[in-house]
């Protein structure tokens, strides 16, 4: 099945590990110009220049999403670089945290505010594209209890319904807009390494839930965001597609 | 995992910042040149050769100083307190003039123990009478009371208790077996310029604990001294502390590493977030993770600087400790047996001691201390708690050594054991090893053969 990506231009923040790098190494690898951030320059570098062996255009800046009009400005250059934006995959998030009331104000900045600042930069661009869309990175712990009341699984839930309303919102115009909800996501220098790491008791349980006893990989999670973004999918929009090998065990009709 | 020297030559690993020896307020930071030990394996029948548990007890355990306890938990006179090293119980009693003094715990009667092991008062009386037959006496030793002495021919005996030597520095009464010992303070050099800039007595004890463990105590001693172990028993820790940049320094008795606390072993991969267990550092000294929006890798000195600049309104005094003793642990071995993980705000000391008949058993005690802030109440110490190897639960990272130390003591009896294979990470090990020999086969050195 050909996807239909060749040649669109992809924006994704945080995508120089983990997840938001298996997206654009999926992206690159299907023939889409990549306008790539994250918080430190070298691994920006480092990630571009492995992405470009690939024959696409990729451009990238080192930016701190919660900073607002700054990242905004890089949103607005990364579209004139790359002549234009079609798929829009916000994927930084704070991550988990129960310290304090900052962590809300936190991840309020950074999992939805540079959600809904990207999107709203961006999508007179994926007007302009006539397949627009966004693939917003949510998890399952907006779906189900999992650990302790963190700010993390609300504002992720925050995502879900914005999706939803902004696809309903946008349709007329042609953007589709989704959100992918993985459940645990292994990777080396990941949350859940971490986690393995310094509380091997909560990795074990977490582990348990999962029925064929195996997180996910950051390349199962972009797989499925590649299609939901790509031409492919474009019967979907204001879904929230659970990737989650069986994590979590609500029906969802 | 990568090998470490293949991440050694990576990016990622870069030496840890530290103040540089001239800017230590007290706490002497110059690296004390590796002393030549050679690279010989350690025999492994000095872990439970009873003939070499006997050389041991002879010519090391009765010439050194120990650590008996803490004065404050002696403030009055007739306060006292019993501690036990191998087969002997000692006895430290406060005097009525406010000075420290320390006897064999055994009535000249019959033999019986006087006191049991713990902290105690003898209340007004200011006498020891033995529950046995009741003799009676002094703070001092002498006798007081013998009940029906006239039954006695030939009177009381000549001795009294039998006195030995003890002497109080950092708030601790230590204690020799030795007759003709070196003062304390020369015997500790050179750590007493090393500890003093902490605030030992402003600290409380929120720990007392003795755990009997299945393993020689120089099986745990070893466990103390490197940190080439954490990556195998302890790697939650690796996400805590930085396992390779570890400063060595053997001194002439003694020796300390220092290892970098609020920081990434090079061995782990940078995480997407601030692992908890240096959340816990940050959150001990007033910050808020939450709050935190820097790269990990500046963690540590940021807490430095975070206690530096608030440590007096919290009622912290660390104006004679650097930067680095604001996060990092200054870990000492005093010879032969207290391991001191040496913080600003506490003091962890583990102290083993060897089972009285057994060499693969031991004794092991937890004794932690916390700064009390000044103005806060002082609080109630600890209470002595003391049970048996995996009993209960001593804390995750020591639940791992203490898991994991029975299976080395197995293997040091093994026909298929060689001996101990040292490497540099390990230096302390071969130091104590080397100070250890010099007690038991003195300055003419090691026969050959020897164990």
């Amino acid at each position: 099945m050909d996807l239909g990506l060749r040649g669109k231009k992809a924006i994704v923040t945080g995508a120089t590990k983990g997840i938001g790098r298996a997206i654009v190494e999926l992206f690159a690898v299907e023939g889409v110009d990549i306008a790539l951030c994250s918080r430190t320059a070298e691994e920006v570098e480092s990630t571009v220049r492995a992405l470009k062996q690939r024959g696409v255009n990729v451009v990238g800046e080192a930016v701190n999403v919660r900073e607002g009009e700054a990242y905004k400005a890089w949103l607005e250059r990364s579209a004139q670089a790359l002549g234009g934006c079609d798929i829009f995959v916000p994927n930084v998030s704070a991550g988990g945290g129960f310290d304090s009331e900052k962590n809300w104000t936190r991840n309020f900045e950074i999992d939805v505010m540079h959600t809904v600042r990207g999107c709203e930069t961006l999508l007179p661009h994926l007007e302009k594209s006539g397949s627009g869309s966004i693939v917003i990175i949510s998890s399952t712990n907006a779906l189900e209890t999992f650990g302790v009341p963190q700010a993390f699984n609300a504002m992720k839930a925050a995502l879900i319904t914005y999706s939803k309303q902004l696809a309903q919102h946008v349709g007329k115009k042609g953007v589709r807009v989704n959100s992918v909800s993985p459940g645990p996501i292994f990777f080396e220098g990941g949350a859940w390494e971490l986690i393995k790491g310094t509380m091997p008791k909560l990795f074990d349980y977490a582990l348990k839930q999962i029925p064929c006893g195996r997180m996910g990989t950051p390349e199962e999670v972009a797989r499925v965001v590649a299609f939901v973004a790509s031409p492919a999918g474009s019967l979907i929009t204001g879904s929230n597609i659970v990737a989650d090998n069986g994590f979590t065990k609500r029906v969802q009709f | 995992m990568d090998d470490f020297w293949e991440r050694s030559k990576a990016p990622g690993f870069t030496p840890v910042p530290r103040v540089k020896p001239e800017e230590s307020p007290g706490t002497p930071l110059e690296k004390a040149p590796d002393p030549e030990l050679g690279h010989g394996i350690i025999d492994p029948r000095r872990y439970f050769s009873r003939e070499f548990m006997q050389l041991e007890w002879q010519r090391m355990w009765t010439k050194v100083w120990l650590l008996g306890g803490r004065e404050v938990d002696i403030p009055e006179a007739g306060d006292y307190l019993v501690t036990e090293i191998g087969p002997e119980s000692i006895l430290i009693v406060r005097q009525r003039d406010g000075s420290v003094r320390a006897f064999y715990n055994v009535c000249q009667h019959r033999g019986n123990r006087i006191r049991g092991c713990g902290i105690g008062t003898t209340g007004e009386s200011l006498s020891f009478k033995c529950p046995y037959h009741h003799w009676e006496y002094e703070l001092d030793g002498s006798y007081r009371r013998i009940p029906d002495i006239d039954t006695f021919p030939q009177g009381k005996p000549a001795h009294a208790l039998t006195e030995i030597r003890c002497d109080t520095w950092g708030g601790f009464v230590w204690y020799t077996l030795n007759e003709s010992p070196p003062p304390l303070l020369e015997y500790l050099e050179p750590l007493p310029r090393h500890l003093e800039p902490y605030n030992m007595h402003k600290m409380v004890q929120t720990r007392d604990i003795t755990v009997e463990w299945d393993c020689n105590w120089k099986t745990s001693v070893d466990a103390f001294n490197e940190t080439y172990h954490v990556q195998g028993i302890h790697p939650q820790l690796l996400w805590y502390l930085h396992d390779l940049d570890v400063q060595i320094d053997c001194y002439g008795r003694h020796n300390r590493y220092l290892i970098p606390f609020a920081t990434l072993s090079p061995r782990v991969r940078k995480p997407p977030s601030i692992p908890e267990p240096i959340k816990t550092i940050m959150k001990a000294a007033g910050m808020d993770p939450a709050d935190y929006d820097k790269p990990i890798g500046e963690i540590r000195r940021d807490v430095q600087r975070h206690k530096r600049a608030y440590g007096a309104s919290q009622g912290k005094d660390y104006s004679r400790l650097n930067d680095d003793q604001l996060t990092d642990d200054f870990h000492y071995l005093i010879f032969p047996n207290l391991s001191l993980n040496v913080h600003a705000d506490d003091f962890w000391i583990f102290r083993q001691r060897p089972h009285p008949l057994d060499p693969d058993r031991m004794f092991y005690d937890i004794m932690t201390f916390e700064l009390v802030p000044d103005g806060k109440e002082w609080p109630e110490r600890a209470e002595h708690k003391r049970w048996k190897h995996g009993d209960k639960t001593i804390g995750l990272v020591l639940d791992q050594d203490a898991e994991n130390l029975p299976g080395v003591q197995a293997g040091m009896h093994s026909k298929g054991f060689k001996g101990l294979w040292i490497g540099a990470q390990e230096l302390r090990i071969r130091h104590f090893h080397k100070v250890l020999d010099d007690y038991v086969y003195g300055p003419q050195g090691k026969p050959a053969g020897a164990l």
